[in-house]
């Protein structure tokens, strides 16, 4: 685990930036002045500066670590030449089911769809149904037309005679 | 005299490269694998220096280097050249170096906090001379010692001061590849400095502290 060293930071907040340009040597002549003038008068951005070019010194002198050997190159072509041969191969052994494939998945997608929206209809209308169960709202309705059932209509006249009793009614 | 010459002659050598990537690139968007094989040997240095300072374990960087090229390869069709080819590769080795991380759920190599006594008299050579170290066994212990110092740092601070100033990325290249804005590069590097040097002397203190200790033990 990294740790972060307690450091305070003495250098002026607007300073960093110009402080790394100038260790960098990136400071034009004028802007160089204008800075130098700055840290005669800040100890802060003095001491900062002096910190920083003691890191650059020490920083340097490690050089860059190992670099890759003379037959990298070879290789990374190498790895190259198999990774196309694997696409060939994949592209080649599935080239002819290809159409059928896209066919599949597109069919699956359609259905899914579909499924979806039946699912989704078929949830609204069990809520439709649950709001007005048969026996509340419709009741009345039915039972005009409905026979009773311990005394059914035994001929033409007597369910002409019921419906006009229901009529009466109304 | 001779150091404005060298001033003058970085950018146009550099200009100068940058257009015969260009073309080596539409070569290779054409399929002249010649060409894409002489742009891995253009970058792969700094292609490793990039994942070594990222990675920070040696033992992997090759691997995650072959698969920069690569994915460079497959996707070479796709660049536009809007941006140098460096920059976009540059950018390729930064998302690969994550992606390993998060896949093999690893972090980076972290060294132990403290210096051996040999260690601390070594980096006392290195940080009293003028010179840097000589030959590569030399220079490769300085590492050694520096990288054991920079684990102490947060990542993102090491990662800057390797790429900075021992693999040699300018500020503009850190702030492109990072994505990160110029300003914020210099102001993060200066505080990094700063907290290696702080490091660095903890680190002496306590080594020195050591080293007398165990002489007052063996007097």
């Amino acid at each position: 685990m990294s740790i972060d060293p307690q450091f305070e930071n003495t250098a002026c907040t607007k300073y960093e930036a110009v402080l790394e340009d100038y260790l960098e040597g990136a400071l034009g002549a004028v802007e160089s002045r204008a800075a130098e003038a700055h840290w005669r008068d800040c100890a802060g951005c003095r001491a900062a500066l002096n910190q920083a070019s003691a890191s650059v010194r020490l920083l340097r002198f490690a050089g860059p670590a190992a670099g890759p050997g003379p037959a990298f190159a070879r290789t990374v072509m190498a790895r190259i030449r198999a990774a196309e041969a694997e696409l060939a191969q994949t592209s080649e052994r599935f080239g002819f089911w290809q159409p059928l494939v896209k066919f599949g998945w597109r069919f699956a997608a359609t259905a899914t769809v579909l499924l979806g929206v039946l699912v989704t209809y078929d949830a609204g209308w069990g809520r439709h149904s649950q709001r007005h169960p048969a026996g509340t709202a419709i009741t009345g309705a039915s039972d005009i037309f409905a026979p009773d059932p311990g005394n059914p209509p035994a001929n033409r006249d007597e369910v002409l005679m019921m419906v006009a009793d229901t009529n009466h009614g109304n | 005299m001779a150091t404005s010459a060298t001033a003058l002659a970085l950018p146009l050598d550099r200009k100068g490269k940058k257009e015969e990537d260009r073309e080596l690139v539409r070569l290779s968007q054409n399929g002249t694998e010649s060409a894409f094989e002489e742009l891995v040997r253009r970058h792969q240095q700094r292609v490793f220096a990039l994942v070594g300072g990222i990675l920070h374990r040696p033992e992997d960087v090759e691997d995650v280097a072959q698969q920069v090229f690569l994915k460079a390869y497959l996707g070479i069709k796709r660049f536009d050249q809007r941006a140098a080819f460096s920059t976009w590769l540059y950018k390729i080795a930064v998302n690969e170096c994550w992606d390993y991380l998060r896949k093999k759920k690893v972090r980076p190599l972290v060294y132990e906090a403290d210096l051996s006594e040999e260690q601390v008299s070594r980096l006392d050579g290195i940080a009293s001379s003028d010179r840097p170290p000589e030959g590569p066994n030399a220079r490769a212990e300085a590492r050694e010692v520096l990288d054991r110092m920079l684990a102490a740092l947060p990542e993102q601070d090491r990662q800057l001061l390797v790429l900075k100033e021992m693999e040699g990325f300018s500020v503009q290249e850190l702030a492109e590849i990072l994505e990160l804005n110029v300003n914020t590069v210099k102001v993060r590097l200066f505080r990094a400095r700063g907290r290696i040097m702080e490091v660095y002397r903890r680190r002496m203190d306590a080594g020195k502290l050591a080293n007398s200790a165990a002489a007052h033990k063996k007097g």
